[in-house]
């Protein structure tokens, strides 16, 4: 037998000393030049023996050794333990013995003893000094109880789990610090962190808006696409979402927008963990990109504008000459056609008057017809000159009396009036504002009408009324005349259209057109109401 | 030697041939005296009447070229020597504002031209009640 030398000891009483005798064994099998596994396998071996003393509640010993023999060299754990029962012996070598070379089991004065050999086979010499070397290694080894090593390692733990809370309570700073809501989900839509500024801007806890609570935070209009991104989105592994939500802000209630963004985190082995979330106040600038958008609208809307004005303007000048150059026209040509019209009058009146004794019949009535034409042509181009020259800018507004007025007229039309035996019964009239010599030629033209388009047989009579409708004065002329089919009257009140044909009724059709043109440049109304041979009523609106 | 009354200033013959023929028909003869437009009246006022007491009466048509009545009227009624003749303006028809502006100018009267014959000796008459 070899020399078997002790170079370290361990109690066996409780569940610290196994981890020294598994610690232990370890070390003395490295020291031996055992590779790692080896290692393992002794100290599991050596553990597995230890566990069944200490669970016999028995106060064993484990003595570590080596055996120096020159041929084979072992280490050896000899485990001692008082009153082991057989079955406990058999238990715990059950899979020990497997692990190690050799094994040895005795008893004596009650002492079980296991000794569990592992063949060893050191590059080196196992001599005195080794030897030595190796037990002052197990001696200078920091003397830790089984306590102490296990508040170290409690300490250790502690000592990172402050770590682990002060990198998390920075990390909760940066993120509270960012003016952005960062937050994290899981694969169902769920948030499991958030910085503070989620719950700033929305008013809800996290608790309530993974419990629904993100519709009453999302514009309604926003929400549908919210939500498909937000569930959909993150469970089919997409790799970042980003959509423009209008979010309510809890503190104002406006809905402003927002940006959120997802991105999908994986950890080490590239595999999907969750979703960090960033939702960003983009309001402003979208508001800036509206306004920016509507502003070049307005441009390009205020451009056509101008063009559209530039357009009219150059068509009202055109219309402005046009109308300029119409009465221009109408002036001249009726004053130069006055000339000829009034030679053509005076010499076949001469004629008639001075040579009708020259003539034969025929020719007298050749001369008379030719003498009214002339006389026609000269009351068209009177009343077309009358027309030419009622405009705008020959308006002198002043107060009229209308009673008055009409008083004149009647005077004026005396002579036709005693021929027709006519009455003419003025009512209370008001007093207007216009032109006294347009509003004198209106009357006279009705009143002409009026006398003129009486009936044959009955004498005309002629009243003249007035009533307060809304903010005009009404007047009426109400005669008992033929009058005339009311389907014709918008021609009435036109340039040269006649209802009746020349040899019953005299005169051109232009009276009415100057009454209309006269009442519509006082910012006024003509119409007329008739029925056949039931006379006609004239009415005229001139504003109060 | 030129004794006219009357100076007659209108630029259309028919007319002027009217008013003699009326005048003839009255009986009346030599005492018009006719100009063709403005500016040959005052020319014809320059050099024959330099002695005005003698013209009684201007008859004035509007419608003139060179120069027209209104014209011709205001340089005779700011000439001191013929301011205080009287003139009558004869037209054709008048638009109530030129009237206006006539009477301003300081025409005596105005008379639309005749239509007919006896209109024509009518008007003949009333020139010549402003002679002698």
């Amino acid at each position: 037998m070899g020399q078997i030398n002790d170079i370290a000891s361990v109690t066996l009483e409780n569940e610290m000393d196994l981890i020294l005798a598994h610690k232990r064994s370890m070390r003395l099998a490295e020291l031996s030049g055992l590779s790692l596994s080896a290692q393992t396998t002794f100290a599991t071996a050596v553990s597995e023996v230890s566990r069944i003393i200490i669970e016999g509640g028995r106060n064993g010993s484990l003595v570590l050794c080596v055996e120096n023999e020159p041929r084979e060299k072992n280490i050896i754990a000899r485990l001692k333990a008082p009153n082991l029962s057989a079955e406990k012996v058999k238990k715990g070598l059950e899979y020990a013995k497997r692990l190690v070379n050799n094994y040895k089991v005795s008893t004596q004065d009650y002492e079980t003893s296991i000794e569990l050999y592992y063949y060893i086979s050191p590059s080196f010499r196992i001599d005195i000094l080794k030897l030595d070397e190796w037990r002052n290694h197990f001696r200078n080894e920091p003397l830790v109880s089984p306590y102490e090593e296990l508040r170290r390692k409690n300490d250790q733990l502690q000592e990172l789990s402050e770590k682990v809370k002060k990198s998390e309570s920075q990390y909760r700073t940066l993120t509270n610090s960012l003016p952005l809501i960062i937050f994290s989900l899981d694969f169902s839509g769920q948030i499991i962190y958030a910085n503070e500024w989620l719950s700033k801007l929305t008013g809800y806890s996290i608790e309530r808006l993974n419990a629904g609570g993100w519709k009453n935070v999302v514009h309604e209009e926003d929400y549908e696409l919210f939500n498909l991104h937000f569930k959909k989105g993150i469970n089919k592994n997409t790799h970042s979402i980003k959509i423009q939500s209008r979010i309510k802000n809890s503190i104002s209630g406006d809905y402003l927008w927002h940006e959120v963004s997802f991105t999908s985190f994986k950890n080490e082995n590239d595999e999907l963990e969750n979703w960090i979330g960033y939702i960003v106040d983009i309001h402003k600038q979208k508001i800036f990109e509206e306004t920016l958008k509507d502003n070049a609208e307005l441009k390009q809307t205020q451009s056509e504008l101008k063009e559209q004005q530039v357009a009219m303007e150059t068509v009202i000048e055109e219309l402005n000459r046009s109308n300029q150059e119409l009465q221009q026209f109408a002036f001249i040509a009726s004053h130069d056609l006055q000339e000829p019209v009034r030679k053509l009058l005076f010499y076949s009146d001469s004629l008639l008057g001075k040579y009708a004794p020259s003539f034969d019949s025929k020719g007298v009535e050749y001369l008379t017809i030719m003498h009214a034409s002339a006389l026609r042509m000269r009351i068209l181009i009177h009343d077309l000159l009358t027309f030419s020259q009622i405009n705008k800018s020959e308006i002198n507004y002043r107060q009229i009396d209308l009673n008055e007025l009409a008083n004149t007229v009647k005077l004026d039309l005396e002579m036709l009036v005693t021929e027709k035996k006519a009455q003419i019964h003025i009512n209370q009239l008001p007093s207007v504002d216009g032109d006294e010599r347009m509003m004198r030629q209106l009357f006279t033209n009705i009143l002409n009408n009026a006398l003129k388009y009486s009936k044959a047989e009955v004498s005309p009579v002629i009243h003249i009324t007035s009533k307060i409708t809304g903010e005009y004065y009404e007047l009426s002329f109400r005669d008992n005349g033929i009058g005339f089919e009311e389907q014709y009257l918008p021609q009435i009140f036109t340039l040269f259209q006649r209802l009746h044909s020349r040899e019953i009724y005299e005169g051109t059709g232009l009276g009415l057109a100057i009454c209309r043109k006269i009442v519509e440049l006082h910012n006024g109304k003509i119409w007329a109401e008739s029925k056949p041979s039931e006379g006609a009523t004239f009415f005229i609106h001139l504003p109060i | 030697m030129n004794d006219y009354q009357i100076l007659m200033i209108d630029d259309d013959p028919d007319d002027r041939w009217m008013m003699e023929d009326a005048l003839n028909t009255i009986g009346v003869e030599g005492v018009i005296s006719f100009a063709l437009n403005g500016e040959h009246a005052l020319q014809m006022l320059d050099s024959l009447y330099k002695d005005v007491r003698i013209l009684k009466l201007i008859i004035l048509d509007l419608n003139m070229p060179v120069m027209n009545g209104t014209e011709t009227l205001d340089r005779i009624k700011k000439d001191p020597r013929f301011k205080s003749l009287p003139v009558i303006i004869y037209s054709t028809s008048i638009n109530p504002n030129e009237k206006e502006k006539c009477m301003k100018l300081g025409a005596t009267s105005y008379i639309t031209k005749p239509v007919s014959f006896d209109e024509s000796i009518q008007t003949a008459k009333t020139f010549l009640s402003f002679c002698n």
